[in-house]
């Protein structure tokens, strides 16, 4: 009988409910949508930030001159692997051009790629052996353009003069350092030194906070002792700072958005049992209770908070989706926890904000409501 | 007549109205506080991005690129050249002079430490420099601001303190200086005694150097008035094609293309007016922090739209719905006016005022509660006032009355399709 009477009143009051409920699902669509965004905030900006290049270095400890493989291999795996964007290893050697002095690095340009995605280069990054990438001011002093051929010459390992042919096939542009150095495939240059696994300093970007980079630095240096692991303090601090205020600028909104959306549910709920005092009255006619009557409304606005909830947690998901798409280029991950919560949170406020008014309309004098005054 | 009828159902129907209005200064508010803090994020992000430090860096053109390579200095024939300390003031002269946000020289030099280690770097720099222009503003720069992220166990010095020093972390852990402790340096032009007032940790190879007044490198290295670099952090816009290509030859562009170029705050268009006022300098954009902040700033920015946009929605339904649900409520009193003689018009017009009336009232009072809850979020995120846009009271304006109207139409209609007989007889 109570389930039939709170169905048959939201149905025949159709349009009146639906703009009820329309105005419940908008806010919990809101509380959805923002709550999701504002938890995957550190970990999407995080990537962003990643733009600034390694958060962290591994160098050789003590009196070691470099670093084996095999230890920076190790290091590595105390990186939790999906957070890894790149490891580049680097080793340093001078070498000459047309008997100019230059150093050359040795890396693995596809982690650099993504460890230095600031780097901007002019023409191609290497794809094949023996050919290599110089910077700016190298090119500038030795009049060099994608696609000439130079030879490098120097000394192994051994101390023997060696002399490579190499094609250039991109010019390094960043306003650092970098652009004094000329950067080929570590096999490369390995095979012109005619030794192998020598790193001088390896370049880490991990997606991470502040406090997991600290832990990671810990681990690596009480359990690899060849490793010296180092935080890049300049990236990892301002990455800090700026995701902070990022969230809590994210989070004031919410709560800012949330309370207005509130209100705005609150009074539209209100509205619609106010111009309903004609039905109380009624109702409390034919000889129904106080009690009765508010919880047959509380029924009516517990059914719309649960709707209205539901709806908001599907549309909640495909703005913040959609937000996540624009703005970052990745999807957004679902959170479970968000349809319990959000579904309760509507119902909360839709409960209350029928209360209220009923609470005042069950006061009424049937006949006078009934009479029309 | 009219007015009397509004003045009598405003009045008489006291409540209600203020409860459109109260919902009306909500939506208003939230879109005022929203609007504002969105046109300001990218000023407050890109001030916060500043502690990656600078992001121009201006050297003396033609620079021996072998002293930082390989410590070969100019007694082995390599001439340094050098930028003049009396020039730098200029920086904050040139068309962008707003957007630099801090500055610093650095003079470079090797001593020897202890006269014991040699080779070891010593830079003089600006710690606090309080500097007055040609134009009559002064303003104080240095490191302490621009490199506010370094962690300093003991004091930051004073450009005053000449006898004063700090030292990287690397440099003081290798050879036992702790803050306090007093070293002497050596350089071409005599030695000096100074005290180690701080060691600082940076991460970066700059925990090798011992930094100094400027002064007192200037004396050390023989070259007063001298510096041989400064770094500026500005506050740019995001590069885009334009820019990409200025960068590569300003003198490619049309005279159109390159005043527009010229009078955007990109960094290579500040670079190019630094170049114009130091002497013989090249201003090199730091691509890593320059490149990242404008994708960064991109996307808050982006984010902040989004979320402004679905805020705007909400007001927006919940002022519509709660105009759509109050009109409907009037159906008796509609009939009675349609009893006694009026025809649709009046009725509509009195209804859409009295809405529009409660509207301006409520969206006067919202852009103001608006504002401080911009304030507010400003406060308490980045610690400083947010810029109130005028730009954002126009826009306020059409969205309450764009609302308001559309909230009302439907619920017009409806009053308007009434019967009296039907709505009097209380069916």
């Amino acid at each position: 009988m109570y389930l039939r009477m709170i169905t048959a009143s939201l149905v025949r009051r159709r349009s009146r409910m639906l703009v009820a409920l329309l105005a419940v699902a908008v806010g919990a669509t809101i509380l959805s949508g923002l709550v999701t965004i504002y938890h995957d905030i550190p970990h999407q900006m995080g990537q962003e930030f990643r733009s600034y290049g390694a958060n962290l270095i591994l160098v050789p400890s003590g009196e070691e001159t470099s670093l084996s493989g095999t230890d920076v291999k190790e290091a590595v795996s105390y990186f939790p692997s999906d957070s890894v964007v790149g490891v580049a290893p680097y080793r340093y050697q001078a070498v000459k051009i047309n008997e100019q002095p230059f150093m050359a690095a040795g890396t693995d340009l596809a982690e650099v790629r993504k460890t230095s995605p600031y780097w901007f280069v002019n023409g191609q990054w290497p794809e094949e052996p023996g050919s290599i990438l110089v910077g700016t001011a190298v090119a500038d002093l030795i009049r060099l353009v994608p696609g000439s051929q130079l030879t490098i010459t120097g000394n192994d390992a051994n101390g023997k003069v060696f002399s490579r042919d190499f094609t250039l096939s991109g010019i390094v542009q960043t306003g650092g350092k970098e652009e004094e150095f000329i950067f080929m495939s570590m096999a490369d240059l390995e095979d012109a030194m005619g030794d192998l696994d020598v790193i001088d300093v390896v370049e880490c970007s991990i997606s991470a906070s502040g406090t997991q980079l600290n832990s990671y630095v810990q681990q690596i240096e009480a359990s690899v002792p060849a490793v010296t692991p180092r935080l890049v303090k300049r990236v990892t601090e301002s990455e800090g700072t700026v995701l902070t205020k990022l969230q809590a600028l994210v989070y004031l909104v919410t709560v800012v958005v949330l309370l207005l959306t509130m209100i705005c549910v609150a009074t539209t709920m209100m509205a619609v049992v106010t111009e309903r005092r004609k039905e109380i009255g009624l109702k409390k006619a034919l000889g129904a209770s106080n009690e009765s009557v508010t919880k047959d409304f509380l029924g009516e606005g517990l059914i719309l908070g649960a709707f209205g909830g539901l709806l908001g947690v599907g549309l909640g998901f495909i703005f913040a989706q959609t937000v996540s798409l624009n703005v970052f280029t990745r999807p957004i991950s679902f959170r479970l926890s968000m349809i319990p919560v959000t579904i309760l949170i509507s119902i909360l406020i839709t409960g209350l904000a029928c209360l209220l008014p009923v609470r005042s309309a069950v006061d009424v004098d049937p006949a006078i409501v009934l009479r029309g005054e | 007549m009219f007015f009397r009828m509004m003045n009598g159902a405003l009045l008489r129907q006291k409540g209600k109205m203020l409860m459109i209005a109260f919902t009306i200064a909500l939506g208003a508010s939230l879109a005022t506080a929203m609007l504002n803090v969105m046109l300001d994020v990218g000023d407050k992000i890109n001030q916060e991005l500043k502690t990656y430090g600078a992001n121009i860096n201006v050297v003396p053109k033609e620079a021996s690129l072998l002293d930082d390579l390989y410590g070969v200095d100019e007694r082995s024939g390599v001439s340094n050249k050098y930028l003049q300390e009396s020039e730098l003031g200029r920086i904050k002269t040139i068309f962008w002079a707003f957007n630099i946000v801090d500055f610093a020289p650095f003079l470079d030099t090797k001593v020897t430490l202890n006269g014991a280690v040699e080779n070891v770097e010593l830079a003089g720099t600006w710690f606090s420099h309080h500097l007055d222009l040609p134009t009559g503003e002064s303003l104080d720069t240095g490191m302490i601001n621009m490199k506010n992220w370094w962690d300093v166990s003991g004091d930051w010095i004073t450009d005053a303190e000449e006898d004063s020093a700090m030292v990287g972390s690397l440099l003081a852990g290798r050879h036992q200086i702790a803050p306090g402790d007093v070293i002497s340096v050596a350089g071409k032009n005599g030695q000096k005694t100074l005290t180690v007032k701080g060691v600082f940790n940076t991460g970066s190879d700059e925990d090798e150097l011992i930094y100094v007044p400027l002064k007192v490198a200037q004396d050390l290295a023989d070259r007063a008035g001298l510096v041989s670099r400064v770094e500026v952090s500005a506050l740019t816009t995001p590069d885009n094609e334009l820019s990409r290509r200025a960068a590569q030859n300003p003198k490619s562009l049309s005279i159109k293309e390159w005043e527009t170029w010229y009078c955007t705050a990109y960094v290579s268009a500040i670079s190019y007016q630094i170049q114009e006022v130091i002497t013989d300098s090249v201003a090199k954009p730091i691509r890593q922090v320059a490149e990242s902040e404008g994708a960064i700033l991109e996307k808050t920015q982006l984010l902040m739209v989004l979320i402004t946009i679905l805020s705007l929605i909400g007001a927006a339904l919940g002022i519509s719905n709660l105009v759509t649900a109050s009109v409907m409520e009037r159906s008796r009193e509609i009939g009675l006016l349609k009893a006694v003689g009026a025809n649709d018009f009046p009725i509509s017009m009195l209804v859409l005022t009295e809405i529009l009336l409660m509207g301006l009232l409520g969206g006067v009072i919202g852009y103001f509660a608006g504002l401080g809850f911009a304030q507010i979020i400003g406060h308490s995120v980045f610690g400083s006032a947010i810029d109130i846009k005028p730009m954002v009271i126009p826009l306020v304006a059409v969205l309450v009355f764009l609302v308001t109207l559309a909230g009302s139409i439907p619920s017009i209609r409806f009053l308007l399709s009434l019967r009296p007989a039907e709505v009097l007889h209380g069916r």
